[in-house]
């Protein structure tokens, strides 16, 4: 088995947010080496702004209820967590660029990079993972 | 309860928080040392079985008392080195048949969940403080999960006196016959 978890993040709801952030600390928890390559919707989860505004998907906005009752963390808690077990977070340029993002709008200690800094990471984690 | 080196109560949390909290507890025991986690996530048990496989801990078991689960895991799986081996042994698969003692040196919740009937449980740290328990003219036969600790146990009751002291070998983790639990 290999030490690498290698994870994308490809959309910014509240749901995806979650999946990715509970494995990624888990993983590490796990004494994995963990990254998230932020890519398109996803990078509204490290967005410093939106990642407090992440949306419930259309219909499903009861489910809300059901994370307070839980004691669920919220998601800038969950990053923090993340970001204390070792994580790393990788954005992805080219969106940033069609997004109009720059490096300060999202929040600090986020790498910049390309997919082929992602895919030299991903070619020998397991598993890799895409939300 | 199951005696243990320290408590985390990861009551009220949810994944994979327990995990997290169990990670960070760990990491200030000592290698051999117990670690109980009070969890009310059903998840948890299959999860801190889990983790403590991928990780390399020794997950012993889980109680639930009252709707909350209390999982053990014992830290490490490395046994204690021994320079010389004691030199009296015998296969776990005869002492069933003998009629002397058998000495538990493994930790209280390793004996809590699985054991010889009518094992007596001593942990190797507190043998030393123990030995008035024993009877120096019985045969003992010290049991562990691997023989390293009990190896050292047999050690010590022999430069304390005990002249008819044998080391259980391999342990308990090859011990095939019945198990009784005291939990």
């Amino acid at each position: 088995m290999s030490g690498k978890t290698a994870i994308i993040a490809a959309n910014g709801g509240v749901f995806d947010a979650y999946k990715v952030f509970n494995i990624a600390t888990a993983a590490a928890a796990s004494e994995k080496e963990v990254r998230i390559f932020f890519t398109f919707e996803g990078l509204q989860l490290i967005h410093k702004e939106g990642m407090h505004h992440l949306e419930m998907p259309e219909g499903k906005e009861h489910v809300a209820e059901g994370f307070k009752k839980a004691n669920i963390p919220s998601i800038p808690e969950m990053v923090e967590m993340a970001r204390e077990l070792g994580v790393k977070f990788i954005a992805c340029q080219m969106t940033m660029d069609v997004m109009g993002l720059k490096k300060e709008d999202l929040i600090d200690g986020v790498e910049v990079g390309g997919a082929v800094t992602f895919l030299e990471y991903a070619k020998d984690a397991s598993p890799t993972l895409t939300f | 309860m199951i005696k243990s080196n320290e408590q985390l109560d990861a009551k009220g949390l949810t994944c994979p928080m327990p995990i997290v909290k169990t990670k960070q507890a760990m990491a200030k025991l000592e290698e051999g040392q117990v670690l109980e986690v009070q969890a009310t996530d059903k998840g948890s048990t299959t999860d801190i079985a889990a983790w403590s496989r991928s990780v390399g801990h020794h997950y012993l078991g889980t109680v639930e008392m009252d709707n909350v689960l209390y999982h053990y895991i014992r830290k490490g799986t490395n046994e204690p080195e021994v320079e010389k081996p004691f030199e009296r042994t015998i296969s776990i698969n005869e002492i069933e048949s003998r009629d002397g003692l058998i000495l538990d040196v493994r930790e209280a919740a390793e004996y809590a969940f699985g054991h010889i009937e009518g094992a007596k449980s001593i942990p190797l740290g507190e043998l030393e403080a123990r030995l008035d328990e024993l009877d120096r003219d019985q045969e003992i036969y010290v049991v562990c999960r691997t023989g390293r600790r009990s190896d050292l146990a047999a050690q010590l009751l022999a430069k304390n006196g005990f002249s008819n002291v044998y080391n259980v070998l391999p342990g308990m983790s090859e011990w095939s016959g019945k198990l009784i639990k005291q939990i």
